[in-house]
């Protein structure tokens, strides 16, 4: 590999193979690109209807005689067997540094939302494939990071510096709840942002773009997408290239980092769409069989060092809600705090939905966030879990068949439930109502209240949506006023 | 993906169980209304004929009285509500409604100014109560059903000892029965109803026919004296028996749907589970077929 490194950079081949997303490229002898190289080819334009176009591949395998195995981060629409490709004799670089922030990027860094006739003014490019940072650099600190949605602070605190996954099947909020975060965090962060749109939705991308430069937050962040349209190549590289201007960010100008990916999900279900095209044997369920590395060179990545942190957001698609699909459960292992979104609490209306039982984080322990907000979490994760309990006898018997304690225990979840929902500011247009912070002690005091049974006198609804206590008091006294009247 | 089937499974296994202790219950209680209901029948030609003798004694003689015929006996304002519960679970809401009716009345009396004392029969009853750190005065629990006659012999002694009592502290002004009229098989209503002061109806209007001239030995008074007793004693056991027979026809009823609830939680997991283990069987199919066409593909020759 060293040998043909130091190659030429010009070395030309030709296309001896399209396999979709996958070609294979004969180079002479002595001349063969590096793995990792970005090759180029050139698509004239045609009568039918194909722009001209320069395709990125990248070389993924060495086939022999010549032979190698690349992928193309374009379509390979217009590709000709025979045809040229040139190697650039380095990897896929991205631009880094102040010249990113405000600026959308696709995968090989080619900004996007610059206005007509502007080019920008690039000082550097780094290539997007880098190693993790040394053992002895990681942060080892920990501190608790407060978003002010109560369900996350009480019961997956999430880690300043930390990893972050926010799961749930199709439909059950995490874009909204990743927007959420980015609109609560980003605009109240004093470094800058790095924002990866991994195979989803082209108008949430084109949203949030619009509502970034609305609230002038775009001015501090980078983005970069790749989104459901690209290829799977595409698809493949995204998160690399936006986690390498975050990198930047963070060993060169030594800030502290957000870096958000909506959907990490789509980054292993695009490798193992190239998979089985490179003629890797699929592994359990169809992926491929190096998910699990694949998954790891990203996420040991995805990390703090001395003094400057990545704190990282990602969301990550469920299939199926299947939380034992291979998947999801690689990406386990690598978080800190992982909210569970469940369909079950979405459908009953209760935003956030995330599941009280199944969410968890690392740092929730009376180590790391005290005694106090410890206890009240276990005692709320306590209560739900004995009213998922009592469930199936309310469902056969009723509820008169509960003993007392049990009746007062299923009133206090049913409180629990709702209070765990919020207003946020992402669905005032839909509520009306301008979303909420809630400081970590209110959340803490709020539920400790709960528990204690100091609220049993007020009805449900009046905790629905709300920020803190003082809001459920508010709306308590309303609908006393209402009840009156 | 095995790991869901085997919850559900177990699901499926522990909803069965219920299933049939439920239907067993329905059964019993089902044989059991009839009999609790003859027991109802054969106490009432006695308390009518109290009624009738009560009636007929304070009719023809206008010196006779009582403490318990007084309009206003109004002394320490304790007013003392006997409510009747079951002392069993499974009964759907039997004993949260005649619960129910007796705060109503409870909070009735307060806002009257007075004292409901409680008087429950029934653990159900007497842990509602506690619970709520409101102990029963007294309480009767647990009893058995075939002594309810003994019980309410019992519960008549100690409140009209307490009614009569001269000690303000004991005493009692009025008494409420809280209980479950069994009204059919179908139906049947948890009412409240004052017992003491007692109102007098005239013997005439309920005797048809000619009214007999009666003579009182050793005199009015005396039979007076004897009759009321033995009247609340046998209202308190015909209540009692009442409410007996209506939280058999509640459990019945309230089993009935419990099996009906048990057999759609088994309807849901069984679906639930073949989906489960449908999925478990494509997939694996899949995984066979997808790998042995990429081993195929590759040119690989397996041995």
């Amino acid at each position: 590999m060293t040998t043909t490194a130091s190659a030429p950079a010009t070395a030309t081949g030709r296309i001896a193979r399209v396999t979709g997303a996958v070609v294979d490229i004969e180079f002479p002898p002595g001349n063969i690109p590096a793995m990792y190289n970005a090759l180029h080819a050139s698509v004239e334009a045609s009568s039918a209807g194909l722009d001209s176009a320069v395709i990125t591949l990248e070389t993924a395998q060495h086939l022999g005689d010549g032979m190698i195995r690349a992928i193309a981060l374009k379509p390979t629409d217009g590709l000709v067997r025979g045809q040229d490709v040139t190697d650039t004799g380095a990897p896929i670089s991205v631009p880094v540094g102040d010249v990113t922030l405000g600026t959308v990027f696709d995968t090989v860094g080619n900004a996007l939302n610059l206005p007509e006739g502007e080019t920008l003014e690039v000082t550097e490019r780094w290539p997007i494939h880098r190693k993790a940072p040394n053992f002895d650099q990681l942060e080892s600190k920990t501190q608790m990071f407060e978003t002010g949605i109560k369900s996350i602070d009480l019961l997956t605190p999430y880690v300043q510096g930390g990893k972050i996954g926010l799961f749930g099947g199709a439909g059950v909020g995490k874009t909204v709840l990743i927007q959420e975060m980015i609109y609560r965090v980003a605009n109240n962060h004093d470094g800058v942002s790095v924002f990866a749109g991994v195979g989803e939705r082209t108008r949430e991308g084109w949203d949030l773009i619009e509502e970034m430069t609305e609230s002038g937050v775009i001015e501090k962040t980078a983005l970069v997408f790749g989104q459901m349209d690209e290829p799977p190549g595409t698809r493949l590289r995204v998160a690399l290239s936006a986690l390498t201007m975050a990198e930047y960010f963070r060993d060169v100008q030594s800030q502290d980092v957000l870096l958000f990916i909506d959907n990490i999900f789509r980054f292993t279900q695009a490798g193992s769409e190239v998979s089985t095209l490179l003629g890797r044997m699929p592994s359990a369920v169809g992926y491929q069989p190096n998910l699990a590395d694949e998954m790891g060179v990203l996420q040991e990545r995805i990390t703090s060092t001395r003094g400057h942190s990545i704190t990282s957001m990602q969301a990550i698609y469920v299939p199926a809600d299947d939380y034992t699909d291979p998947a999801p459960a690689t990406t386990f292992a690598h978080l800190d705090a992982t909210t569970e979104l469940s369909r079950e609490i979405a459908s009953r209306g209760l935003y956030p939905a995330i599941d009280p039982l199944t969410s968890t984080s690392r740092i929730l322990d009376p180590q790391y966030v005290g005694q106090d907000h410890y206890g009240t979490a276990v005692r709320v994760k306590q209560i739900l879990q004995r009213n998922k309990e009592l469930q199936d006898i309310i469902a056969m018997l009723g509820v008169d068949e509960l003993s007392e304690e049990d009746k007062i225990t299923v009133s206090r979840a049913r409180r629990i439930q709702q209070f765990l929902s919020q207003n946020t500011h992402l669905a005032k247009q839909f509520t009306g109502v301008d979303g909420s912070d809630v400081p970590l002690r209110d959340t803490i005091e709020g539920f400790k209240g709960i528990c204690d049974g100091e609220f049993d006198h007020i009805s449900e609804q009046a905790f629905f949506n709300v920020g803190g206590i003082d809001m459920v008091m508010e709306n308590h006294h309303r609908i006393q006023k209402e009840l009156g009247a | 993906m095995g790991a869901q089937q085997r919850e559900y499974k177990q699901r499926i296994g522990s909803a069965q169980g219920m299933k049939k202790i439920f239907k067993a219950k329905e059964m019993v209680a089902a044989s059991r209304i009839s009999k609790a209901h003859a027991r109802v029948l054969a106490t009432t030609p006695y308390a009518d004929a109290l009624t009738q003798a009560i009636g007929a004694v304070a009719t023809h003689s206008q010196e006779a009285q009582h403490p318990f015929l007084q309009a206003d006996r109004a002394q320490s304002g304790r007013v003392a509500i006997l409510l009747i519960t079951a002392d069993r679970g499974m009964t759907g809401s039997y004993s949260h409604n005649a619960i129910r009716t007796a705060e109503e009345l409870a909070n009735t009396l307060i806002d009257e100014g007075k004292t409901p004392v409680l008087y429950v029969v029934g653990r159900k009853g007497e842990a509602y109560f506690r619970f709520r750190n409101r102990d029963p005065h007294r309480a009767w629990a647990p009893y058995s059903e075939p002594e309810l006659g003994s019980l309410g012999q019992d519960i008549a002694h100690t409140l009209t000892a307490d009614l009569l009592s001269e000690d303000p502290e004991t005493h009692l002004d009025e008494l409420y029965l809280v209980g479950t009229r069994f009204l059919s098989r179908f139906k049947q209503a948890a009412r409240a109803s004052r017992l003491v002061p007692m109102q007098l109806v005239d013997a005439e209007d309920h005797v048809p026919g000619a009214f007999p001239l009666y003579e009182f030995a050793p005199d009015a008074e005396t039979t007076l004296q004897e009759l009321i007793p033995r009247y609340v004693e046998s209202r308190i056991v015909n209540l009692l028996m009442q409410s007996m027979a209506s939280e058999h026809a509640a459990t019945q009823r309230a089993m009935q749907t419990a099996t009906d609830n048990a057999q759609t939680q088994i309807d849901k997991f069984t679906r639930l589970a073949n989906t489960a283990r449908q999925a478990e069987i494509t997939q694996e199919i899949t995984e066979i077929v997808g790998g042995a066409d990429a081993l195929a593909g590759s040119g690989r020759t397996e041995r």
